[in-house]
């Protein structure tokens, strides 16, 4: 009687323990397999274009290389118009210019909406708000003939001005709640202290709504990269080409045939900047999201 | 030179006075005609229920509100218009209002770093503040990495760095725990002892006014039911608000009638308490005792019977709960000779000086 009651004393946390383990053991296969799902066919597509162009035109393609390994695909798509770096460069002036030009504008107008009071405030708000239920796609003809008006038509200086507007609604919403998360006393001590003005925004709300900024402007940056329509209709002039467009024309090779493997190197070249971007920025981005949740 | 003189310079204080001071928020007046004169190197505690107004006298005199109506004067220099940082004022907040993202000094520092002072002096001013607050060791960390009353602390030393002439402090130990809260007040007070300067203290805790004030300003709804000093307040109430207000556990209030010649609760009379003025026959008024001020009676005294439902036992006293003629609630402070048990019977009365009584209209007859 008493060993067994020892036995079990001595058993039951080692059994405890186990199934700890055991959780611990089912949670981070689960992980493994669905990280594995997500990574699955970025692999594919990072594996596929270093291929030959023959084998990067076979269906079915199989995930694994069958041939030998290659950098053809890259050298096709650097020789496609002018080089990957110019378009590169493109993509990169018209997400930064869009980034940039959303987080001016969303953080004076969210830090106006948080903090100060004026006439049909909250109509205005709503308004801005509704217009994300207007599809882009929908007012493209207008908005096209908006900067032919203005003579901005094939510039990228106009995509730029059509992501910012596209980008704002929800970014105004963003910067606005993240005003509104700082409290007030804050910005009364510093009213004391002295701060005022622009110096108000910059040194002490600044810092306090960076996770805001951050997330507006990487979705900025991310939207304006990777869209395509816009851009396709827009843009006319091979060389104001942006990534995404330029993916296209890259994919028409001769005869019909589809060059599948410089599409592949180009999507693979498109990839490495969100990823770094994401990668540096993630924490921020995160606190961004969930500001306000908790408090 | 003591340390306090390094942060301070030079010592100058000024008093505050409110003339007339209104404010409507919308259609809203929360506060009524505000007349209030403070002296230099006073200690005044707003106090009052939550809503009286008592926050945003405050936030007027510091400028974050605007005044509707009347004057605001510091130091005998109207600033009923002028900013905040000109009006010689620096303010505690209760949520400490710490900038995140700057370190203990640089929070310090800030509003001087603002006003475009040199760094050594900035350094030095900051330096010495921390030295007052104990805050030396914790000056390169950020306001996330401290404890409620360390953070507390800091905001204080912001305040002492601006070198004020007229400290605010807005709830400032709502934020911490009992413990914490008498330590703090304990620190303020002793902090104004070496300072001198103008300290204007809101809060709803009568303890707290008690303890801190020089002068404490009583506020109910936008208006100043009484001003005076603490003693002032709990002997000599003017109204049935401020006499309920001043004192822990509440003062008593029974209602009574004047038959016979004398103030009757439930028909039994009370000693006489000789006011001033003749209470014509059938008046009707509310007595008011403290509790501290109730004790068992002398055989023959003029007493009321009180019967005892249960005793509160906190060391020192005891506060005996029961029940005046017909359900009159009424608390009384007893030492251990009193038997309390429930149901237990025992006459009490009061001082003739510690009976106050009030008129049905809530004023204070003397």
């Amino acid at each position: 009687m008493n060993a067994a009651t020892m036995d079990a004393s001595i058993r039951a946390p080692a059994r405890r323990r186990g199934r700890i383990r055991y959780h611990r053991a089912v949670f981070h296969v689960t992980a493994v397999l669905v990280a594995l799902l997500f990574l699955a066919p970025i692999f594919w597509v990072v594996a596929a274009s270093f291929r030959t162009k023959a084998e990067s035109g076979q269906p079915p393609l199989p995930p694994w290389p069958s041939g030998p390994f290659s950098i053809d695909s890259y050298l096709r798509l650097e020789n496609f118009g002018q080089s990957i770096l110019h378009y590169s460069g493109n993509s990169l002036f018209v997400a930064v210019g869009t980034a940039a030009l959303t987080i001016v504008v969303s953080t004076l107008a969210g830090y106006g909406f948080s903090r100060f009071n004026f006439p049909l405030k909250g109509l205005v708000f709503l308004l801005v708000l509704a217009t994300i239920m207007v599809p882009f796609q929908s007012i493209l003809t207008p908005l096209f003939l908006l900067l032919a008006k203005m003579g901005l038509q094939n510039t990228l200086i106009g995509l730029i001005l059509i992501y910012t507007t596209l980008q704002l609604p929800f970014s105004v919403f963003m910067m606005r709640n993240a005003f509104d998360a700082v409290p007030k006393e804050i910005e009364e001590a510093a009213r004391i202290d002295g701060v005022k003005g622009a110096r108000m925004l910059v040194q002490v709300m600044g810092p306090l709504v960076l996770p805001g900024v951050v997330t507006v402007g990487l979705f900025a940056f991310l939207n304006a990269w990777n869209e395509f329509l816009a851009a396709l209709v827009l843009l006319t002039d091979q060389s104001k080409f942006t990534l995404p467009v330029l993916m296209t024309a890259v994919r028409s090779g001769r005869f019909g045939s589809i060059d599948w493997g410089a599409v592949q190197a180009g999507v693979t070249v498109m990839m490495i900047p969100c990823l770094i971007l994401f990668l540096i920025l993630q924490r921020s981005y995160i606190r961004g999201l969930t500001a306000g949740a908790v408090k | 030179m003591t340390r306090m003189d390094n942060v301070l310079g030079e010592r100058r204080t000024s008093g505050v006075s409110l003339e007339a001071v209104s404010k409507w928020f919308g259609n809203v007046k929360v506060l009524h005609d505000i007349d209030l004169d403070i002296q230099s190197g006073e200690f005044v505690v707003f106090v009052g229920p939550s809503g009286c107004g008592k926050s945003t006298l405050l936030r007027l005199i510091a400028g974050l509100e605007e005044v509707t109506e009347g004057e605001i004067r510091i130091g005998g220099r109207d600033v009923t218009d002028a900013d905040p940082s000109n009006r010689g004022i620096a303010m505690v907040f209760q949520t400490y209002a710490l900038y995140p993202h700057m370190s203990v000094a640089e929070n310090m520092g800030f509003g001087l770093k603002v006003a475009g002072r040199p760094k050594q002096e900035i350094a030095g001013k900051v330096a010495a503040a921390a030295d007052v607050l104990r805050l030396t060791d914790y000056l390169d960390r950020r306001p996330g990495q401290l404890s409620g009353g360390q953070r507390q602390r800091v905001a204080i030393g912001r305040a002492i760095v601006r070198d004020p002439d007229v400290f605010l402090f807005d709830e400032p130990l709502s934020n911490l725990d009992a413990e914490l809260r008498v330590e703090m007040r304990i620190e303020i007070a002793r902090l104004h002892q070496s300072l001198g300067n103008t300290m204007i203290y809101v809060t709803h805790d009568q303890t707290e006014a008690m303890t801190l004030a020089d002068k404490i300003v009583v506020l109910r709804g936008g208006r100043i039911e009484q001003v005076g000093s603490p003693t002032t307040l709990y002997d000599d109430p003017d109204n049935l608000f401020v006499a309920g207000f001043i004192g822990s556990p509440k003062m008593n209030f029974l209602p009574a009638e004047v038959r016979e010649g004398a103030i009757r609760v439930g028909g039994h009379p009370l000693p006489d308490p000789g006011l001033a003025a003749r209470l014509a026959e059938g008046t009707r008024l509310q007595v008011g005792i403290r509790p501290e001020h109730l004790r068992p009676a002398e055989p023959g005294e003029p007493a009321m019977p009180l019967t005892a439902q249960f005793a509160e036992f906190l060391g020192g006293t005891t506060y005996l709960y029961g029940i005046v003629g017909e359900g009159l609630d009424c608390v009384m402070e007893v030492d251990r000779s009193v038997d309390t048990k429930q149901g237990n019977q025992l006459n009490v009365t009061a001082a003739p000086d510690d009976i106050r009584c009030f008129g049905e209209d809530g004023l204070r007859i003397r």
